[in-house]
């Protein structure tokens, strides 16, 4: 019955269409403009890009946002994982539901709220200042520390839920054998507890890592204009420059990281499947 | 056309993409029977089954029923029940619902419809569970409920598909009995497929026996449980020992061997269940390399110039320990004749 | 013991540092005062009032909605079938098509918008309505395509053979046996993917125009002009809109087993 080849392409052709004209065609023509600028063949667009100090300089930052951001996050989301494994299983459910819900809520909203606390006036100043711990108000809004934390607090839940089901995949008596053969705290995490849900780390690691180098709101509100990520970088070049090759180009960075760690998260998921 | 060819298959072809499932086959079944197609799993029956249905299409052949090629006749309009092997019954719906289905896509009037929902479900001994969801029924209930639904709808054939495999040993009788009181009373033709010969023997007026999609035997189970007609037959109805005659001698592992007395005429092969060897006289040597008790009888393997051969025998008389030698025949009156041997 | 308050402490700071901003954004946006402060000037609704009255919040937020439901819809529309045929049929490129409908999750939305804008709308006259209809719905195929997806791994083929065979039409048993009975993971995919449109900024940052633009763009643009309260009363009513959302699916659908 369900052999009608016919059958089977009218229900598939009409989404694989519209994915190849609406979405498909248009990002491979932007990233062709990379490569041909003006009609002809060159690499001018990259070799112009990766040579001007600002691009590189933010090139960096991103990848160095998201390399310190991936690693808070997975040490934190550690640490907050084995608390929750540890709870009887509705507590589990409700804090596993409370870390799913700000990925419910508008980006806008959740990064908004650092302005209030990390401002010139804000929560963190007026502490510093109350503790006189400081000369005058800290500048930490408009800066990379503030980019940091509103990425990390964006993104971990997604590691603490990679971390959590992992966890709860782990053969349950591993710990305490590694207990009883001697082994202390740090030996077992190490030995024991990293080996053993490494691929909820590779999972929840990808996912933030690439979720804080595509970032766009974060860097918006709390970098400024002067403290640029890679998809703030590309809306300056265009709507500033009109600078369609440099976008073309980081489109393609964007699109190439991406693009690789769906594919390690694509190949853990079938290695996963086959075992 | 005759009441004996009620459902034909006239060669019969189909293929999943260059592998034939099942090829040339034909076959007459009679209104009323109660047919068992028999084979490993592979072999093409469920294929067969399927096509019937019209839930695959044939690549060339043709299927007869009532009179009437249906052949390329969609799959709702044929009037052939199946009764799933997982039941596949619709797990949203009741089992007042389920049983309702297919009379209310014929837009069967209410009262009607109510009747003939209610009648199905004590046929089937379960009127107390209309209100139910599948789930919350056992295997066997859920399987009647897919009997019920089957059979509310007057198909002109009923297919099951491993109607027992999926029930325990008491289930299984309680089943067994129950299908066979269905048909006695509807007097509906039905078609099973099953992997079991145990079950095939038990149930069937006929048994159908395929192999690698064709069809090797079709006869009543005494006669294949007796008389198989070729050595994969023999080996799936228990037939333990078959080996091929070549020039009047059997053809072993080990190089061709005389029999004990003159080989019948025309066999291609001969063939002994455990039991019809004889252990303790006869012009063979084994040496015991296994046994076990089997309750009523011993069980015994033993290595042979002939090869492995496998020996059955009363539990009460004398027993062989393993490395013990003994002699022992393969007499032709206790084996059958294989008149194929492929 | 002390293991227990250890846990206790670090459950703790994680979740004031993820949750505890919300509190914050709620407290400022009832403050009486004219900017953004905390602990807030004084307690009124007046900015959360405000939000009410900021005619572009108020289009924007239609926007969005529409967005968001027929984006959806749409997604749903053309995904259900291709999770349905993906399921159910051996596609020669069944792989390839799956890639395809989900390559939006891989591109990012900035990009997406921007090829959309310079290929489609500029050259073709396409109207940018149209095009963040588009690009929503491209953006929450994906997410319709998977969640479907998963709802149909757990139905059998063979209830459907059995509607067949019961008289029903290939159509009729997809609509009697099929959609009952993946109903909940459709509804899912409706909620996540409402919720991805609704809350998604890069994809419809370079299609905006006069009058034309999504809340959240809105309520960027809003920021860097004006420094009150009102931006953090929006981003609370939000807030507790999916929030909302969230908790009546969860209640109804139990939600989270499809995410």
């Amino acid at each position: 019955m369900f052999q009608n080849r016919a059958e089977s392409l009218a229900l598939v052709l009409p989404a694989t269409l519209f994915a190849a004209i609406i979405f498909i065609a248009p990002v491979l023509i932007l990233l062709s403009e990379g490569i041909r600028p003006a009609g002809g063949w060159s690499l001018a667009p990259y070799v112009s890009f990766f040579t001007t100090p600002l691009n590189l300089t933010v090139f960096i930052r991103t990848l160095k946002l998201g390399v310190l951001v991936t690693v808070a996050a997975a040490i934190i989301g550690y640490a907050a994982a084995l608390c929750i494994v540890n709870l009887s299983a509705k507590g589990r459910g409700r804090m596993i539901g409370l870390i799913v819900l700000p990925l419910m809520i508008s980006p806008v909203a959740r990064t908004y709220a650092w302005i209030v606390i990390l401002g010139r006036t804000g929560i963190v100043n007026q502490a510093l200042e109350a503790l006189e711990l400081t000369d005058g108000p800290l500048r930490i809004l408009f800066s990379e520390t503030a980019i940091f934390i509103g990425l990390l607090q964006l993104f971990l839940p997604l590691m603490i839920i990679s971390l959590v089901s992992a966890l709860e995949n782990m053969p349950r008596d591993a710990i305490a054998a590694a207990r009883v053969l001697g082994a202390n705290w740090l030996q077992v995490f190490w030995k024991v507890i990293l080996p053993l849900t490494k691929e909820g780390l590779v999972i929840g690691g990808t996912l933030v890592f690439t979720g804080s180098l595509t970032a766009y709101i974060t860097p918006a509100i709390l970098g400024g204009s002067k403290v640029l990520m890679l998809e703030t970088l590309l809306y300056q070049r265009v709507t500033i420059a009109n600078d369609f090759a440099s976008a073309s180009v980081i489109a393609m960075i964007l699109i190439i990281m991406s693009f690789s760690a769906n594919l390690l998260l694509k190949r853990l998921a079938t290695a996963r499947a086959k075992r | 056309m005759s009441d004996a060819s009620f459902l034909r298959l006239e060669r019969l072809t189909l293929a999943y993409g260059d592998t034939p499932a099942i090829k040339d086959l034909d076959l007459s079944i009679g209104r009323g029977e109660l047919v068992a197609l028999l084979g490993p799993s592979g072999c093409g029956k469920t294929t067969t089954m399927r096509s019937i249905a019209g839930l695959l299409k044939p690549r060339s052949g043709k299927i007869l029923l009532d009179g009437a090629d249906i052949t390329r006749m969609p799959a709702n309009k044929r009037a052939v029940g199946l009764v799933f092997q997982s039941y596949a019954l619709f797990p949203h719906l009741s089992v007042f619902e389920n049983v309702a289905f297919g009379l209310r896509l014929k837009r069967i009037p209410g009262g009607e419809l109510q009747k003939r929902v209610q009648d199905g479900l004590k046929s089937v001994g379960l009127s107390r569970f209309a209100d139910r969801k599948p789930a919350e029924l056992s295997g066997g209930q859920q399987q009647r409920v897919a009997l019920a639904r089957s059979m509310v709808m007057d198909p002109k054939v009923l297919l099951l598909d491993e109607p027992l495999s999926n029930l325990d040993a008491r289930l299984r009788l309680e089943m067994r009995a129950e299908l066979q009181r269905v048909q006695k009373e509807s007097g509906i033709t039905m078609i099973f497929v099953t992997h079991d010969q145990g079950e095939a023997l038990a149930l069937a007026d006929r048994i159908v026996v395929m192999w690698d999609g064709h069809i090797e035997q079709i006869g009543t189970p005494e006669e294949i449980y007796n008389a198989p007609a070729s050595a994969f037959v023999a080996d799936f109805v228990g037939f333990e020992n078959v080996f091929a005659l070549e020039n009047g001698h059997l053809k072993t592992p080990r190089g061709l061997v005389g029999l004990s007395s003159p080989a019948p005429v025309g066999a291609a092969g001969l063939a002994w269940r455990p039991i019809a060897v004889q252990m303790g006289l006869g012009p063979y040597q084994g040496t015991v390399r296994g046994t076990s008790f089997a309750g009523r009888t011993r069980e015994y393997l033993l290595d042979t110039p002939l090869g492995i051969i496998k020996a059955e025998a009363d539990a009460t008389g004398s027993s062989y320990d393993i490395g013990e030698a003994v002699p022992f025949d393969l007499p032709i009156e206790g084996a059958a004749r294989l008149s194929r041997f492929a | 013991m002390t293991s227990r308050i250890l846990s206790t402490t670090i459950l703790a700071v994680v979740m004031i540092f993820l949750i505890g901003p919300f509190f914050i954004i709620v407290a400022a946006s009832l403050s009486a005062g004219e900017t953004l402060a905390f602990p807030p000037q004084g307690f009124s609704f007046k900015w959360v009032l405000k939000v009410f009255e900021i005619e572009s919040f108020r289009s924007s937020f239609v926007m969005s909605m529409m967005l968001a439901i027929f984006g959806t819809l749409a997604a749903l529309v053309i995904g259900t079938p291709v999770s349905y045929a993906l399921a159910r049929y051996k596609l020669p490129l069944g792989e390839a098509i799956r890639t395809i409908v989900s390559a939006p999750i891989i591109v990012p939305g900035i990009v997406v918008g921007l090829a959309l804008l310079r290929y489609l709308v500029i050259p073709f006259g396409f109207n940018l309505t149209l095009a963040l209809f588009l690009a929503h719905t491209a953006l929450v195929l994906p997410y319709a395509v998977r969640v479907v997806s998963a709802s149909m791994a757990n139905l059998r083929s063979d209830i459907e053979e059995a509607a067949v065979l019961l008289g029903c039409s290939r159509l009729g048993a997809f609509i009697r046996v099929v959609l009952p009975n993946i109903r909940g993971g459709i509804l899912a995919a409706f909620i996540l993917g409402f919720v991805t449109s609704f809350n998604q900024v890069p994809v419809s940052l370079f299609l905006s125009g006069p009058g034309i633009r999504t809340l959240p763009i809105d309520m960027l643009a809003y920021l860097e002009t004006t420094y009150d309260p009102s931006v953090a009363a929006l981003s609370a009513l939000l807030a507790f809109m999916s929030i909302g959302i969230v908790f009546l699916a969860e209640r109804f659908l139990g939600f989270s087993r499809y995410v």
